[in-house]
């Protein structure tokens, strides 16, 4: 599916309708900003969606548990975009283990299951703290750091080895990729990255002018 | 600065004439660059003998042109590129022109290690030096990146002073080593 990047209302219906709990879904970005246009939406909506239960809800809750890695741009970068977006409130998300803020190298050097672990851990304090689940926006240029078809083959294994789970899961799974490393990639391997009922999600650069 | 300026200087005269020639001829493809380049070309012409030839390539254009106008105010020349893909299809179609390549590590498309691995590949000669703004130190860079040979390692954000430092003290270790 494509939609152009100033279709945030779309882009925002495709995350919360298309993709479910348990399944893990492809986006591709053609660039930094809209990267940053996703995330920063997506966690404003999130958050402000809680409010709305909570206030219908004698007892609030704690929300999704967002984890948002990134690899084009450092943690403190990520912040002050969420602050720039009018999130006043980042750190308290952090230190509430609502907001969880890495940068994807870590999780993926020097083994690529680092970042399965993480999420797996995230999901687990989800269900301990009686939130809904965990909503994981990853950044993938790890894998295209190195270069070579040996890592575009340990990019399709780590993707196949994300099955979905169809009972009990409660992660939403974003592999996101920039257009840029997207390209690179031989067809036979998108389509590779695409298997297990994998849905993908382009976001294309606007065309219209302002 | 200036004794150390002195020493690159001596290494680099007999490529100055090339330099010069073919800094004029450079075109840039990158476009948020060109005019950028085409002013920095001429205040550079303005201050006589350059120290030698950059190439630059960040995906930041801010970071970009900070650096570019920073290391040309001392004295050298400069082409800037902020797609990796252009700043390398740049450097093959004139290696014996560059000196030295900085270029960050993190960029989408070619990555600074790639773009390193294929400078090297084509001028073996050619330094260079990889930043970054992550926390990856440079005794650690070795560990992470075996099969790269980088020159030198600086740590976003720079001062153009510090980076300055660090470019000639690169330059200088070449013309230390042929002696």
């Amino acid at each position: 599916m494509r939609i152009e990047s100033e279709n945030n209302e779309s882009i925002m219906k495709w995350f919360d309708e298309e993709v479910r709990d348990g399944e893990n879904s492809i986006i591709i970005y053609p660039n930094l900003q809209t990267f940053r246009q996703i995330y920063t939406k997506y966690v404003k909506d999130q958050l402000s969606k809680e409010d709305e239960n909570n206030s219908k809800r004698n007892e609030p809750s704690l929300p999704r548990i967002m984890l948002i890695a990134t690899f084009y741009e450092t943690t403190d970068s990520v912040k002050h975009h969420l602050s720039a977006a009018g999130l006043q409130n980042i750190q308290s998300l952090i230190n509430n283990g609502s907001l969880v803020i890495v940068d994807a190298f870590s999780s993926y050097y020097p083994n690529v299951d680092g970042m399965k672990k993480l999420v797996a851990s995230l999901s687990d304090r989800a269900r301990k703290e009686g939130r809904d689940g965990v909503t994981a926006i990853v950044d993938m240029g790890f894998f295209f750091l190195f270069g070579g078809d040996g890592r575009a083959t340990e990019l399709i294994n780590y993707e196949a080895s994300l099955a979905p789970k169809t009972e009990g899961g409660n992660v939403k799974g974003f592999s996101c990729y920039h257009g840029g490393n997207y390209d690179t990639l031989k067809d036979d391997q998108k389509k590779e990255l695409a298997q297990r009922q994998k849905k993908v999600f382009e976001v294309t650069e606007s065309t219209t002018t302002s | 600065m200036q004794a150390a300026l002195v020493v690159v200087d001596s290494f680099l005269s007999d490529k100055k004439d090339k330099d010069d020639n073919d800094y004029r001829n450079q075109s840039n493809n990158d476009s948020i660059l060109e005019k950028e380049n085409s002013k920095n070309e001429d205040d550079n012409n303005d201050k006589g003998k350059p120290v030698a030839k950059l190439l630059i390539v960040d995906d930041d254009s801010d970071i970009v042109q900070v650096l570019k106008r920073g290391l040309q105010k001392n004295s050298f020349l400069v082409d800037a590129f902020t797609n990796p893909e252009e700043a390398l299809q740049s450097f093959k179609s004139n290696a014996e022109a560059y000196c030295l390549v900085l270029s960050d590590v993190r960029m989408p498309r070619l990555s600074g290690i790639q773009l390193a691995r294929k400078v090297k590949e084509a001028s073996p000669s050619v330094k260079v030096i990889l930043m970054t703004s992550f926390e990856i130190r440079d005794s650690e860079f070795s560990k992470v990146f075996p099969s790269t040979h980088v020159d030198g390692f600086v740590q976003k954000p720079i001062g153009i002073k510090d980076l300055t430092k660090k470019i000639l003290s690169v330059i200088s270790e070449t013309r230390r080593r042929k002696e």
